[in-house]
């Protein structure tokens, strides 16, 4: 006789909770788990994002995409405020944002007869190019371009000068998979909310099957018997090697990320990591690396500098990316960046687009979180919590300059072409709405 | 064993669904204890504010944190307040994390009426958890509740859990006055007895833990263990409020029921386990030092999330800067100003020229001048401090005004909207206030405020006279740092549970009731001492019989001269009437019993014969209402000066207290003494052998 567990919040609950609760309780909850933490880490983050603003739109019983996109901004606004460290949050609302607008802008240029064309002769995707695979960011790319072609109509004469450029720059790649059969069903008397709410689907979609995409490229990045030196848990670095693994041999050396993540990296390492809840239990790999027959050492954070030398290539994964190619990730990462530049290393950072923010990293500090501080000195030392002031920091901020190569699901990308994905997928009205 | 497994195979929602109970919790918001007078003159004690986010905050947070559904929440004192404040608060929107708010007020005086009341009231169902309306927590509950629930299922009898935090010997959130002793049985985490001692006993009583032979004797691994903070978040089953109501004079859950619990482990078979974290966060806030300490665990994040950029209320807008600095939007610091370490910062307030601000905590809309220093400050809303004034560890409340060029030393209490003057220096531990305990506006003191100022000093226990509340205000002060006023407390014993109550009509009737008690015991002593005379029964046998009236009854040395006294004379009285003489009437008495009278007298070696001269007094009392009551005072002074009971000194401040000479009765029966009392003084002057032939010419 099992006694009964009372489910401590997390992300499971919420989402169970959000399809019988109204959608106001659904927020505050929402809001209060970001608030106490009970929701972390990026993805978790996200898809809780995007189910709870799937049921906003979906309440909403209007068509009217202004009155939509101010219940989106409000509702945003008091989640990024919820937790402004997590800017995955921010990050969906935007992309929300730029979904309804995409859709009543469809509307508009229905109605004036708009042709298809300027879509057609637009497919700015490069990821399209590098993975036929993926259905899901297809889409985005797919507004994507017709926005731009009506947006001069709309937006002032910065965006005109502006928006010349990216379909210069993109035409080297062939759109071969735009989605032009999307176009034929818009009518004028579509439903912008399906529309949206559709768009959403495939955001959380997008969600769950990132980390396959990015774990696509493995092969491209890892050679046969290179040592690969990664940091963290993240289960994004894990499928990333584990998909490399599974046709050549090389050497993963793991720094163990203490003190905040440091159970967790055994655990992965070990292979005895239960599959936590937060991660939808979908996530969950089922070997780790060593039955794969990799070689993984797994090291304390303070021998990286010395086995640095060693190293072919250096795998991280991240909390959020900046709009300047900075990243925030866990931290220790900018010593291991450091210690790579040094030894001149490749820094490669693995990461779903959908952690990439549209923020301009001006004031550091304020990107990153403080934890607790009994991770570094156990509370029980009276004296010392007396009389020392101990930070534990959770985050990192990595420069741009120490990062030599992303690797998105729309492929690889240099740090100085991060603002280009960027202005792909925010929208600039939705920037700092 | 079991709930290991458990936490193994938990993320299976559904199969969580189908036996998922709902889950209590009952808040006490009173704990029925004066630690934080004369703040709670003013408001309940968990909506002060504590890093400007009030008290009971927090520990909703907790609960939310734990995944509660259904909360109780217990009033005590100013529950309209309170419930007006819950009433607005999230937790009783459609949003609240808590499927059902009740709000339940009542009319307890202690912990153990609101546990029996909630067990009358029938409305827990299952496995429930108790805090009381302090604690600050950031701990994942779950994992003492899958081992509650594991032992439960093995044995009906595991009723309690109660949730301990591992902190070192010396530990600034840990209670330093009275630390509590758990010793416990470690295979099993069962506690077997528990025991509060006092960390700073007086010379007389040394501490010391009495644990049975028995325990010692059956459990071949024991811990006795100190460390111990105990954050007083129990997950119980619904047994335990059928003990409490069995046990109908329990008060305070730890040193009453779960003491009384442990001890009668035989009788009704229950056990109480133990829970020991060693991560996470768990204090309470007990008492002003507490206050002190766990503002800096949360300034410095030890509480994390729980902390001021959680912005657990809603409008709060703090954010972090480096350095544990924490400031809302709106803040107004003047460009000289130097902000340090450890500081909130709420909105609307401004800082002057050249202030200066460390460790502190201020709230919204305070105005703080020019070269003002705040160090160790806590500062709530609305508060104006003039130019040049110093601050240092003070608790400063809403709306108070401190004038130019004061000083609040370290310790001092200023209560909701007391004024202070220019250039006033207050003493550190001064308590100020404006509200008297009945809720009215009290006389201004200018000798503590000022001329201009309002607000009068609050001296613990006004209307009381109770010995236990010196100790209780000693041990709640912020000074922690001086540790001869961090003594020690009884943390809720019976009657400062009683006098704690802000409202008036409660510490009415508690100081009546300790007149009954008086009165009962009084009536009691005197009437069986009386009887034990007439039957001549042996001194020693007479000694013990009024000691244990005494330790029964908790009576004072005085109580027990009182009823010496009383049954004395009249016993005297029935011999005289019975025919003999006054003289030997005392004399045979007082001899016989002199062991008696001996023993309720302390001074002999001091210059201050209180005592005596209470003993004395006392007499001159009884015997106003006597036949002949001044031969008889006479014939007893002069017996118990032979009988070496009460000496020369002592008559000598018995005739010169006013006491004794301040009615016309008083005067009358003391006239006969007169001629002794004289006599005396000269035998003073006289040698001694002279004294005996003298007396007898007094005869």
């Amino acid at each position: 006789m099992p006694p009964s567990l009372a489910l401590t919040p997390g992300l499971g609950s919420f989402l169970k909770c959000l399809k019988t609760n109204p959608i106001d309780t659904s927020i505050e909850t929402l809001i209060s788990l970001l608030k106490r933490r009970q929701i972390r880490h990026s993805r978790s983050c996200a898809t809780a994002t995007a189910y709870l603003l799937r049921s906003v739109i979906s309440a909403c019983r209007t068509t009217d995409s202004a009155k939509l996109i101010e219940r989106v901004q409000s509702v945003g606004r008091r989640l990024m405020a919820a937790q402004p460290r997590e800017m995955v949050v921010g990050n969906i609302v935007r992309r929300v944002l730029g979904l309804i607008r995409d859709e009543a802008e469809d509307d508009r240029d229905a109605e004036f007869a708009l042709s298809d064309i300027g879509s057609e002769s637009q497919p700015q995707t490069p990821r399209a190019y590098d993975d036929p695979s993926l259905p899901l960011d297809r889409d985005s790319p797919s507004f994507r371009s017709e926005e731009r072609s009506s947006r001069p109509a709309l937006t002032s004469m910065f965006s005109l000068l502006s928006h010349p450029e990216p379909e210069h720059s993109l035409p080297s790649t062939p759109g071969s998979s735009s989605p032009s059969g999307r176009l034929p069903g818009h009518g004028p008397s579509k439903d912008v909310r399906a529309e949206v709410l559709e768009g959403i689907g495939e955001i959380i979609d997008e969600l769950g099957q990132v980390d396959d995409q990015i774990a696509a490229y493995a092969l491209d990045h890892i050679h046969s018997n290179e040592i690969i030196l990664t940091h963290t848990s993240s289960t994004t670095v894990q499928k990333f090697l584990l998909k490399a693994a599974a046709k050549r041999k090389f050497t993963v050396i793991h720094a163990e990320s203490y003190p905040n993540n440091h159970e967790a990296t055994h655990a992965t390492v070990s292979g005895s990591a239960v599959s936590d809840d937060d991660n939808l239990g979908v996530e969950a790999f089922q070997k780790p690396l060593i039955e794969h027959g990799i070689t993984v050492i797994l090291i304390p954070d303070s021998a990286v500098f010395a086995l640095m030398s060693r190293v072919n290539k250096v795998i991280l994964g991240t909390h959020s990316v900046l709009a300047n190619g900075g990243l925030v990730a866990a931290a220790g990462t900018r010593v291991i960046a450091r210690a790579a530049k040094v030894h001149q290393t490749p820094v490669v950072v693995v990461s779903g687009v959908y952690k990439l923010s549209p923020v301009y990293p001006f004031d550091f500090d304020s990107l990153i979180e403080y934890g607790d501080p009994s991770m570094v000195l156990p509370y029980e030392e009276g004296d010392l919590v007396d009389l020392v002031d101990v930070q534990n920091p959770i985050y990192d901020y990595v420069p741009a300059e120490l990062v030599d190569l992303y690797i998105t699901n729309l492929g690889g990308h240099a740090p100085s072409y991060l603002y280009r994905i960027v202005s792909d997928h925010y929208r600039k009205e939705d920037i700092s709405f | 064993m079991a709930p290991k497994q458990k936490a193994g195979q938990k993320p299976k929602p559904n199969a969580a669904e189908e036996v998922e109970e709902t889950f209590q919790a009952v808040v006490l918001a009173d704990t029925f204890e004066t630690r934080f007078e004369p703040f709670t003159r003013d408001k309940p004690r968990c909506l002060l504010p504590l890093a400007n986010t009030p008290l009971i905050e927090y520990t909703l947070e907790f609960l939310a944190n734990a995944g509660v559904e259904e909360v109780f929440l217990y009033a005590g004192a100013h529950s309209d307040q309170l419930e007006k404040y819950i009433n607005a608060s999230k937790w009783r929107a459609l949003s609240s994390p808590f499927k059902q708010f009740t709000f339940l007020k009542s009319t307890s005086t202690s912990v153990g009426d609101v546990m029996r009341d909630l067990d009358g009231k029938h409305l827990i169902t299952g496995d429930f958890i108790v805090v009381s309306g302090d604690v600050i927590s950031n701990l994942p509950i779950e994992g003492a509740l899958a081992e509650h629930r594991a032992r439960r299922a093995l044995d009906k009898n595991a009723i309690m859990t109660m949730v301990l935090r591992e902190a070192g010997l010396e530990h600034r959130t840990k209670s330093t006055s009275v630390s509590p002793i758990f010793v416990i049985d470690p295979t099993k985490d069962r506690c077997l007895h528990y025991e509060e001692i006092n960390r700073h006993p007086d010379e007389e009583q040394l501490s010391r833990l009495n644990i049975d032979a028995e325990i010692i004797l059956k459990n071949p691994e024991l811990d006795i263990r100190q460390d111990l903070i105990d954050c007083s978040i129990d997950i119980c089953t619904p047994d335990v409020l059928s003990l409490w109501s069995d046990s109908f004079d329990y008060q305070s859950p730890r040193k009453h029921y779960l003491f009384g619990v442990l001890k009668d482990y035989e009788l009704n078979g229950k056990t109480l386990h133990t829970y020991i974290i060693k991560d996470h966060y768990a204090a309470r806030v007990r008492n002003l030092k507490a206050y002190d300490a766990i503002s800096k665990d949360i300034l410095s994040r030890w509480t994390y999330p729980l902390c001021p950029d959680t912005n657990l209320l809603p409008g709060h807008t703090y954010t972090l800067r480096k350095g544990s600095m924490y400031q809302e939007t709106g803040v107004t610091l003047a460009r000289s100003c130097v902000i340090g370490r450890r500081t909130v910062i709420g909105k609307g307030t401004s800082i002057g020229d050249r202030a200066e601000v460390h460790n502190s905590v201020l709230g919204r809309n305070c105005k703080i001048g020019r070269n003002v220093k705040l160090d160790g400050a806590y500062v709530w809303d609305d508060v104006v401090i003039g130019d040049n004034t110093d601050v240092r560890g003070a608790i400063i409340a809403d709306g108070v005004v401190i004038g130019k060029n004061c000083a609040i030393a370290a310790g001092a209490l200023l209560s909701y909207g007391v004024k202070i003057a220019d250039n006033i220096w207050v003493e550190s531990g001064k308590r100020i206030t404006k509200t008297r305990n009945d809720g009215g506006v009290g006389k201004n003191d200018p000798a503590v405020v000022g001329e201009e100022g309002e607000g009068y000093e609050f001296i613990h226990g006004e209307e009381d006279e109770d010995e236990d509340d010196d100790m209780s205000v000693a041990s709640s002060g912020l000074v922690y740092r001086m540790p001869n006023l961090s003594l020690s407390s009884a943390s809720i014993s019976t009657l400062s549970s009683e006098v704690s109550n802000t409202s008036w009509a409660r510490s009415e009737r508690s100081s009546f009731s300790a007149d009954e008690d008086a009165d009962n015991f009084h009536h009691d002593a005197s009437v069986s001492l009386f009887d034990s005379l007439r039957e001549g029964v042996a001194a020693d046998v007479v000694q013990l019989e009024l000691v244990t009236l005494r330790m029964s009854a908790n009576a004072s040395d005085n109580q027990v001269r009182r009823a010496i006294v009383t049954s004395f004379m009249k016993h005297i009285q029935q011999l005289m009437e019975g025919g003999k003489g006054a003289g030997p009437a005392v004399n045979g008495v007082f001899t016989a019993y002199k062991e008696v009278v001996e023993r309720t007298l302390f001074d002999r070696n001091k210059e201050q014969k209180k005592d005596q001269v209470d003993l004395l007094l006392s007499l001159q009392q009884d015997l106003i209402h006597r036949n002949k009551g001044d031969t008889v005072l006479l014939f007893t002074a002069k017996s118990l000066y032979e009988l070496d009971l009460i000496e020369e000194e002592a008559y000598d401040q018995w005739w010169n207290d006013e006491r004794s000479s301040n009615s016309e009765e008083m005067r009358a029966v003391r006239s006969q003494t007169q001629q002794f009392v004289d006599w005396l003084a000269e035998a003073e002057e006289e040698s001694s052998e002279e004294e005996s032939e003298e007396e007898s010419d007094d005869e």
